[in-house]
């Protein structure tokens, strides 16, 4: 099993790494061909480990390769292999694949075809590392490396400003969280003395009462802290508030991307490392309550804006932060089944609603705005009705997948007893009613009512070809069905001795206690009042934007107000323009006149360098030419030498 | 002081201050005589240790072939020896003082405990040093002297890259090739038109 | 009888395979025309192969056979041969086939250069084969003499191959200077190994570290002095082998003045050479001496940091600045061995043997440059690099980088590690000085690199380059070369694992 485990990764690598050096060689046809096989080829091994681990029920962990040994510390690369590593495979794999093929259409013009298909499997590889990994220094690898591909991916069309400014911040964002990493990461390193995860958490019950003084007078808790630092490192590739404002912009990137990295896969890692790292933040309450309440105050408030974006793919993209908000409430609560069944179902119709979007904008040619759309039902069947699935799924309608991991969460933060588990129960709830309104919002101006293109595009609207809708139709179906698997995932014991759970965090307990069953518990789904919620959302959806849209404009009229903190995004993206990037760079300016131009440029580095060339130009003259100078510097050298033996060692 | 520690010191006595005549006279013969001096007396201390084979190679292959060639080579090389000498006065000082610091370091180690040998080894009458060198030679240090061997077919193969050269616009005679020589490679005949000639001598 | 000079044989096979094939070579391209010289080259090359395959199939077989156990510790691996004076253990198989497979690297890339400066002959690849041959036997000697030995047989072909180009002054003169010098240094290694055998009456170095043991140390507890005196003149000689200063003076000259292709050689294999010698004398032979000679290498080490990094600064010429460059190396391979502990020498090994597969990429580039009647060695001609032959400005900067120890490339990993076992050898102080010096190093590398990819081309370079064609084989090796710095610095394990592994090997 071993050299599949290290087939699937490097499989992925090799298509990239043939697809980005020698693409123009290749040609499109073989570019393609390439990395799809790659990454194919990687998703059937998966699924092979996946019968191997789950449905055989054994784990791996063990090292591939040492790096370097520094101090007896071993820097390994190695993989653990256990259900959640396997169920992380499969997705990304399955998600990756799909948007793999959906590519060859989308970007078919792009002058930067094999490039794209490069880096769509080079991230392949990176997150498949980042899950595969058995230690913290793998982890960061990968988790560096697809913040890399990501931002590569975000600016792919280099000569859009918005693009480069979108993948700046990205970059920018990410960095304060990785900040956090890093600094979490080195505290582990330097208490624990070893990277690798099973070491760490065996020595996690030794050090619950070590306290550290980061701020002097204050004692913190060692293992709070790790999992604060580790959380915000969390926060930024998960895009939590207040680190999620890279999200929305990620938008500039290909559609294709958006799917694959900025809504099924890597935003995801921060769940699937927290879920990793379960044995060190269950022991710490004042982390979880942290996780929850940012988890909760971004999967209302996040919502929320969505209700008024235009733009179709920003606003899947504030669907996917108020998701990503679930999933975090859910670890929070100590649910990480939970949240972890609601990446998985995520990653399939949030990318089924990402590449449904993307089919729209290739039909639209390239028109991203819904208020321009309209009737696109009877122009485009297999879009529509995919669509209408994964935005089913997304509002937790009964049957769907997003129901049974959405109600799940909502249960399990309902049975929460931590502090800040009220309001975040709150604020899921309200949330639910939010998500059915934005989606069912999008989904009526864009495929229902009347149709308001201009004549040019309408003439041309048609179907998406093959490539683009057998992927949408392959994401339907486990949008669909995957929810049925509420049963070994979150009640059942598939991550047993994967996550850990703290007795006395009882959410998960609780939850499986009133659960009698796939059917008894949509029954009583359709009582609960998430289900009201959702449904009442998608029905005032339904009579503001097809039946009476005067409510809208009487609506934008009377709460004005709401609607402009909603379009400044809560005025976060200015404060951070302002005080953020306008600070640094008032800071940096101060830095560059004093500290470069004066005192490195200036004195150190030019000084230095003159003094080093001063030197160096007295020094080569020694080098005379003169062999008898060269026999002489010999002699010299005897000389020192007998002396220091005959003299120096004596004394 | 025994008879043999007066020998000994009377021929190193000689054998230093030729060495330092190697380096002090300015003519380069002289230089090279005074090295086969130094050669004779070392050779003649060897002795004195029993050593007789090596002493007796030292004067046949030293003495008599590396010498003489070397001799030979100086006097048909003519060398100007004054340009070297150049700096030599200006030198001195500094590296006459350097070598007496030196000299006086290793005197001072050589005249500590651990170069204090109460007895050289006495050999029976019998003894033969030649006998010994040959009974090891080819046994024991068969590798050594293998590699010894190597090393001159090397200092052979780079002499004769190094030197062996066919220098253009010499004239020299090449015998073989001139027998080979055919009536072809030396007589060419050439046909001339007969007609131009004619009509000039008409004129 | 029989018996033992058939096991001494086949121990030693690889050394008279390669001798008799040098000879053969020598032989039979007496009988080629000059059209037919690649038989020659092909011959050569499939020397150094089959001799390295030699070595690599007879690893460990018969070391296992005849391992003994050395104080009821440690099963020490080796075998002897011929009068306990060749030794075939793990440290002399990995150098050796380290060094066979540089050299036929090296071939590869000579060729082109070598042919178009009618050096394209017999007597080349005859002194190359026995440069190796002589560099074998130093790392396989257990005996002060044959150490001596192989060193004058490196010495005396490499002082033939840097005057074989009759008709240049410069490597006339060169090789005038490294004659003399390295004649003087030969001496004086001479005459230390004269005095260490008069006092201890070995020659083999087990038996000289014996001695050292049981009766090196005087009452009051420093060293015998007369061992002293012959440590001294052996570091000398074994100074001006690796080339550190002060006795570093025929580097520059000498780099500068061979033939590129013969520089290549002197700049790559004889370090390995140069480290097993030292090893074989200073550890195995006087290494209870270890605090000696720690003193005069970390003077040594500092020296040659100081002097490489700076003056290589005032450079213009590129074969000068990596001579100069290779002074810092080796004072970094100084280091390592000072450190006195497996870990340092481990280390020092995994440097040396990245140094000679960085250094053999870097003048290959010289020479795939230069062309007939022109010598690509001033630093202005890496102008424009990056434009003319942007793979070959890229693998020369990995290998500029490698050299200056940038991640991640191999450079970096490996000056760490030396410094890392430096400072394990409590000199920390030394450890901060070699990184200080390393930065200013970084300098000169950095403007090489700046000046192939930010400068323009001058039209004469452009010009004068058109029709000038390198062959695919030295392509396809220079891209191996550069990617395997890279790749060796980001997956360092194997390698650094071997060197680990060979050091507690050889260690008794």
């Amino acid at each position: 099993m071993e050299n599949i485990y290290l087939a699937i990764p490097l499989s992925a690598l090799f298509g990239s790494i043939l697809a980005g050096l020698f693409g123009r060689q290749l040609g499109r046809m073989l570019s393609h061909t390439v990395t799809i096989l790659g990454v194919a080829l990687a998703c059937v091994l998966s699924l092979v480990v996946f019968n191997h681990i789950v449905l055989d029920g054994n784990t791996y962990n063990g090292a591939v390769y040492t790096w370097a040994v520094i101090e007896g510390i071993q820097f390994e690369i190695g993989f653990l292999i256990d259900n959640l590593t396997a169920m992380m495979m499969v997705v990304v794999t399955f998600v990756s694949l799909m948007v793999h093929i959906y590519t060859i259409a989308y970007m078919h013009d792009d002058p930067g075809y094999q490039r794209f298909f490069s880096y769509i499997s080079l991230f392949t590889f990176s997150m498949l590392m980042l899950v595969m990994s058995n230690n913290f220094l793998q982890l960061f690898f990968g988790w560096e490396a697809v913040g890399l591909v990501s931002y590569l991916l975000i600016g792919f069309w280099f000569k859009k400003d918005t693009a480069i400014f979108a993948n700046m911040k990205a970059f920018l964002v990410n960095r304060v969280g990785d900040f956090g990493f890093l600094l979490g990461i080195a505290a582990i390193y330097v208490h624990f003395g070893t990277l690798d995860y099973v070491e760490v958490f065996k020595q996690v019950p030794n050090l619950l009462d070590v306290t550290v003084t980061v701020i002097p007078g204050e004692e913190w808790s060692l293992m709070t802290l790790i999992a604060i630092l580790l959380f915000i490192g969390a926060m930024g590739k998960s895009a939590q508030v207040p680190l999620h404002v890279w999200l929305p912009d990620s938008m500039e990137g290909p559609t294709p991307i958006s799917a694959l990295i900025h809504a099924a896969t890597m935003v995801t890692a921060g769940i699937f490392m927290v879920s990793r790292m379960s044995p060190i933040f269950e022991v710490s309450d004042t982390a979880l309550s942290v996780v929850m309440i940012i988890g909760a105050i971004t999967a209302f408030f996040m919502g929320l804006i969505g209700i008024i974006q235009n733009d179709i793919k920003r606003v899947v993209a504030y669907s996917t932060l108020s998701q990503l908000g679930y999933m975090t409430v859910a670890l929070g609560a100590s649910a990480y089944s939970a949240g972890l069944f609601h990446l998985m179902t995520h990653a399939f119709f949030k990318a089924l609603l990402f590449l449904a979007a993307g089919s729209v904008i290739i039909a639209m040619h390239h028109e991203q705005d819904i208020r321009k759309m309209g009737g696109l039902k009877k122009y485009m069947p297999i879009t529509y009705w995919t669509s209408l699935i994964g935005s089913l799924a997304l509002i937790g309608f009964p049957g769907f997948a997003g129901f049974f991991s959405k109600d799940s969460i909502v249960e399990s933060v309902h049975a929460s007893n931590l502090a800040g588990a009220e309001f975040a129960y709150w604020m899921v709830l309200l949330g639910v009613f939010v998500t059915a309104f934005y989606s069912f919002r999008m989904f009526f101006l864009v495929f229902h009512g009347k149709e308001r293109m201009d004549e040019h595009t309408r003439s041309h609207l048609k179907e998406s070809p093959l490539t683009v809708t057998i992927p949408l139709i392959a994401l339907a179906i486990p949008s669909v069905i995957a929810g049925y698997f509420i049963d070994p995932i979150v009640v059942g014991d598939f991550f047993k001795g994967v996550v850990f759970v703290d007795p006395a965090h009882t959410a998960i307990a609780e939850l499986k206690e009133g659960y009698h069953g796939v059917f008894s518990f949509m029954l009583h789904g359709i009582m609960a009042p998430p289900f009201w919620l959702a449904m009442s959302g998608l029905g005032l959806a339904w009579y503001i934007y097809l039946k009476n849209d005067a409510l809208a404009h009487f609506a934008y009229n009377k709460f004005r107000w709401m609607h402009t903190i909603l379009d400044k995004k809560y005025g976060m993206d200015s404060f951070n323009q302002v005080v953020f990037a306008g600070g640094a760079i008032a800071l940096g300016k101060l830095l560059w006149r004093v500290g470069d131009r004066f005192l490195i440029d200036g004195l150190i580095v030019n000084g230095s360098a003159k003094a080093v060339g001063f030197f160096s130009g007295i020094l080569r003259r020694i080098q005379t030419g003169y062999m008898y100078h060269y026999a002489f510097s010999m002699i010299l050298g005897v000389l020192v030498i007998l002396t220091w033996f005959i003299f120096g060692s004596k004394g | 002081m025994t008879f043999e520690q007066i020998i000994f010191y009377f021929f190193s006595t000689i054998l230093i201050s030729g060495a330092l005549g190697v380096v002090l006279v300015r003519n380069p013969v002289y230089a090279a005589l005074f090295l086969i001096l130094s050669f004779f007396t070392s050779s003649a201390i060897w002795l004195m240790l029993e050593a007789e084979f090596l002493g007796i190679t030292l004067v046949l292959v030293y003495v008599g072939a590396v010498m003489v060639l070397f001799l030979f080579v100086i006097m048909m090389l003519d060398i100007n020896m004054d340009p070297l000498r150049e700096g030599f006065v200006k030198m001195m000082p500094l590296a006459a003082l350097v070598a007496i610091i030196i000299a006086a370091e290793i005197v001072l180690v050589m005249a500590s405990p651990s170069f204090n040998f109460d007895q050289s080894v006495v050999h029976a009458a019998d003894y033969s040093n030649t006998k010994a060198i040959g009974n090891i030679l080819y046994t024991e240090y068969v590798y050594p002297f293998e590699i010894a061997a190597v090393i001159l077919v090397v200092a052979i193969i780079a002499a004769i890259a190094l030197t062996l050269r066919r220098r253009k616009g010499v004239k020299h005679q090449n015998p073989s090739k001139q027998i080979r020589t055919k009536r072809n490679d030396r007589v060419r005949l050439v046909k001339m038109p007969s007609s131009s000639t004619q009509n000039r001598a008409g004129e | 009888m029989t018996e033992t000079i058939m096991s001494d044989i086949s121990r030693a096979l690889p050394e008279i395979f390669l001798l008799v094939a040098a000879f053969s070579v020598l032989l039979l391209d007496l009988f080629l025309s000059k059209s037919m010289k690649i038989v020659t080259f092909l011959l050569a090359q499939l020397s150094l192969l089959t001799t390295a395959w030699l070595v690599y199939n007879r690893m460990g077989v018969e070391s296992i056979a005849t391992s003994a156990t050395v104080n009821n510790v440690e099963s020490v691996q080796y075998a002897l041969a011929f009068s306990n004076m060749y030794i075939k253990d793990a440290l002399s198989d990995l150098l050796k086939i380290a060094m066979l497979l540089i050299g036929s690297a090296g071939f590869i890339y000579t060729r082109q250069y070598l042919r178009d400066r009618n050096m394209f002959s017999g007597e080349y690849y005859a002194l190359v084969l026995f440069a190796i041959l002589g560099m074998m036997i130093m790392v396989s000697a257990n005996s002060m003499l044959l150490i001596y030995l192989g060193l004058e047989l490196l010495s005396l072909s490499m002082y033939a191959l840097v005057a074989l180009q009759r008709n240049n002054g410069r490597a006339s003169e060169a090789a005038m200077k490294y004659f003399v010098l390295g004649a003087i240094a030969s001496g004086m290694l001479l005459y230390g190994m004269s005095i260490i055998y008069g006092l201890s009456g070995h020659l083999d170095l087990t038996g000289i570290a014996e001695y050292v043991k049981s009766s090196g140390m005087t009452k009051a507890g420093s060293f015998d002095l007369g061992l002293l005196l012959g440590l001294s003149f052996i570091l000398v000689g074994l100074g001006f082998k690796l080339g550190v200063a002060p006795f570093h003076m025929w580097i520059p000259d000498v780099y500068d003045g061979a033939p590129t292709a013969v520089t290549q050689l002197i700049g790559t294999i004889p370090k390995l050479a140069a480290f097993g010698m030292v090893f074989r004398l200073l550890v195995e032979g006087l290494g209870d001496m270890q605090t000696s000679w720690q003193q005069i290498l970390i003077l040594l080490a500092v020296l040659s940091l100081a002097i490489g990094n700076i003056i290589a600064i005032a450079q213009t010429n590129l074969k000068r600045m990596l001579a100069y460059s290779t002074i810092a190396h080796m004072g970094f391979v100084a280091m390592g061995i000072l450190a006195g502990s497996n870990m340092g020498y481990s280390a020092t090994l995994f440097y040396t043997i990245v140094y000679a597969l960085t250094a053999l990429g870097g003048f290959a580039v010289i020479m795939m440059l230069s062309r007939k009647g022109y010598e690509a060695d001033q630093l202005s001609d890496l102008k424009g690099l990056s434009q003319r032959h942007p793979w070959m400005a890229f693998m020369m900067m990995i290998i500029l980088f490698s050299m200056a120890g940038v991640p991640p490339t191999v450079g970096f990993y490996a000056k760490m590690m030396v410094i890392q076992s430096v400072v394990d050898a409590n000199l920390a102080w030394l450890a901060v000085y070699a990184v200080i010096l390393s930065v200013v190093g970084a300098y000169y590398y950095l403007r090489a690199i700046k000046i192939m990819y930010f400068d323009k081309a001058d039209t004469e370079t452009t010009q004068a380059e058109t029709g000038h064609k390198i062959g695919l084989d030295s392509h396809i090796l220079l891209s191996a070369n550069g990617l395997s710095l890279l790749a060796l610095g980001i997956m360092p394990g194997a390698l650094m694992a071997t060197c680990v592994a060979v050091i507690n090997v050889t260690m008794k």
